[in-house]
């Protein structure tokens, strides 16, 4: 992997907006670091051969909880995010040892089948939610009644960023990323030495729903207003190109993804029709030519045995 | 001797096909004891039975007098029960030492909560006994997916050992080895039972490392035991040659 040239590239676009001084490159570059955790959060549960599409709903509870805690009981908007975080990590634990005893395209329906119901319920509990119209008004982010910025909140969202990314570079990098493998591989074989596969698809499907949450209640606070679009299936479309496009097989392929469709999304916007058509080719593009995505780039090849 | 490995009355049905019915036997600590039967007889079932991976449909299964019967196989993995595979799971692209390492360690962190708390847990001596037990110390630096056939084999069977198990299940070891591979396998596993003090339970096809290496024999046909006793007992039960040896079956 030629980490050097690749860390140096992401280093310049997280500097960008201060090198191109533009409000519309500062407001792509947020949308970018808050994205990250997403494209992270569900390249978690790829790890585990498991294709989560909840992400999305676990991105709502975190922005609805953290939304509403500030707006209806003024809790703190930092310790709102941590909250809404953590609403996640209660809820996946409750539904992940259920879902995840099923392995597949099962899996993948009844996560579709969760995220859709969530997002029901954002939009029929009118009186907590707000319905389809959502809930505007969310105050901007603040600590100690300091308010943040566009550039802190920039930095902020980088931060995040940076840390789940740390903490999913250290999950590949050590046993973890292992005991993931192996169990990919051959869960028999875990299993019969002792191995509580369920245990460890459990762990990373709340790991990865605790990514999603802290992401939704930055957006909400980013945004300052939410409905229950941003977290419907199209959400879920985006993760999954990010991954594609990006490489799902390494942790760096969710941020090279993010980094490029992100934009993409944004100047497509004018042009929603043609959004899916642009996903259409990219992924039988990448899928059927480009397997391991943007991120084989930068690593070296394999010496042929 | 004690019992190691007790199985009463043992039945699994897949719906209406009975692959195990009232199969009752039990293992010595110590022994050696081989399951055979004609392809279809239920070896691999009943195999994957005792290790959890199937549950019974009727009777139970005890190690060293607890009841392991309705246990994953996890759990009976953690409770000192081994085994290997027929198709044998490593890590291609790591050494041979790394691949016994991961096994151990895959092996104790068997959840995150024992990740976080057995953490710095030293195993290389463990990876430096096993692999001269295996006799394969010299290769603990090569890529696991270089090794040829018959040490992959071997391989597995170190990564098994490096759980520290008290029963190894065997799933036909000597599948697809040459005749002195084989030869060293059935020495191998004698080896393992004298120095390791293993209690050894194997299925396999080739008669002659069956005859050699097993105290006792376990004979299984569409499910039912035809008959339990020695090498010359089983060599001489006609039912048992008629049955499944064939009558032209001669013992090597």
């Amino acid at each position: 992997m030629r980490k050097g040239l690749l860390a140096g590239l992401l280093v310049l676009i997280a500097a960008a907006p201060w090198i191109v001084k533009s409000g519309y490159v500062f407001h792509i570059a947020t949308m970018i670091a808050l994205t990250i955790p997403l494209a992270l959060s569900i390249n978690l549960t790829l790890k585990l051969d498991q294709l989560s599409l909840a992400q999305p709903a676990f991105m709502g509870i975190g922005a609805y909880t953290a939304a509403l805690l500030t707006m209806r009981l003024g809790v703190s908007p930092s310790l709102a995010v941590l909250a809404g975080g953590l609403l996640a990590v209660v809820i996946s634990a409750v539904f992940g040892p259920i879902f995840l005893r099923i392995k597949g395209v099962y899996f993948v329906l009844l996560t579709y089948a969760f995220g859709q119901i969530v997002n029901l319920v954002f939009q029929e509990w009118t009186s907590l939610f707000g319905g389809n119209n959502g809930l505007y008004g969310i105050p901007r982010f603040s600590i100690f009644s300091h308010s943040f910025g566009e550039t802190e909140y920039y930095i902020l969202g980088l931060a995040v960023a940076a840390l789940f990314f740390f903490v999913m570079y250290a999950i590949e990098r050590s046993d973890v990323g292992a005991i993931f493998q192996a169990l990919n591989e051959d869960e028999m074989f875990c299993r019969s030495i002792g191995s509580n596969a369920q245990s460890w698809r459990v762990a990373a499907f709340i790991m990865s729903a605790f990514m999603a949450g802290i992401a939704g209640a930055l957006y909400a606070f980013y945004i300052g207003f939410i409905s229950p679009d941003s977290f419907g299936f199209g959400a879920t479309i985006d993760l999954i190109v990010i991954n594609v496009i990006g490489g799902p097989g390494s942790v760096f392929g969710p941020i090279i993804g993010t980094i490029v469709v992100v934009p993409l999304l944004e100047f497509l916007r004018e042009m929603r029709q043609y959004q899916f058509l642009v996903y259409g080719f990219c992924l039988v593009f990448f899928i059927m030519f480009f397997r391991q995505g943007l991120v084989s780039i930068f690593e070296r090849k394999r010496e042929v045995v | 001797m004690s019992t190691m490995l007790e199985v009463k009355g043992l039945v699994k049905r897949f719906g209406g096909l009975t692959a195990s019915s009232n199969v009752t036997f039990a293992v010595d600590h110590r022994e050696i004891f081989g399951i055979i039967g004609p392809n279809g007889a239920g070896k691999t079932t009943l195999f994957n039975v005792i290790a959890g991976h199937y549950r019974p449909t009727a009777g139970s299964i005890l190690l060293e007098g607890r009841k392991i019967s309705g246990n994953s196989s996890d759990q009976i993995g953690r409770q000192g029960v081994a085994r290997t595979f027929q198709a044998v799971h490593l890590f291609h692209e790591e050494s041979v030492a790394e691949n016994l390492r991961r096994a151990a360690m895959i092996s104790s962190c068997h959840n995150p909560v024992a990740y976080f708390s057995q953490r710095g847990e030293k195993v290389s001596a463990k990876v430096e006994s096993v692999s001269q037990f295996l006799g394969v110390a010299h290769l603990l630096e090569t890529k696991a997916g270089g090794l040829p056939y018959g040490h992959q084999k071997v391989l597995g069977i170190g990564m098994a050992l490096m759980t520290s198990p008290r029963l190894l299940l065997m799933d036909e070891p000597v599948a697809g080895l040459n005749p002195s591979e084989k030869r060293a396998a059935g020495t191998l596993i004698r080896r393992l039972r004298d120095e390791l003090g293993l209690t050894i339970l194997l299925v396999e096809h080739d008669m002659p490392l069956v005859m050699s290496t097993c105290d006792r024999i376990l004979v299984i046909k569409q499910g039912t035991p035809l008959t339990i006793g020695t090498p010359a007992h089983v060599q001489s039960d006609t039912s048992v040659i008629d049955a499944y040896l064939g009558e032209d079956y001669e013992f090597a």
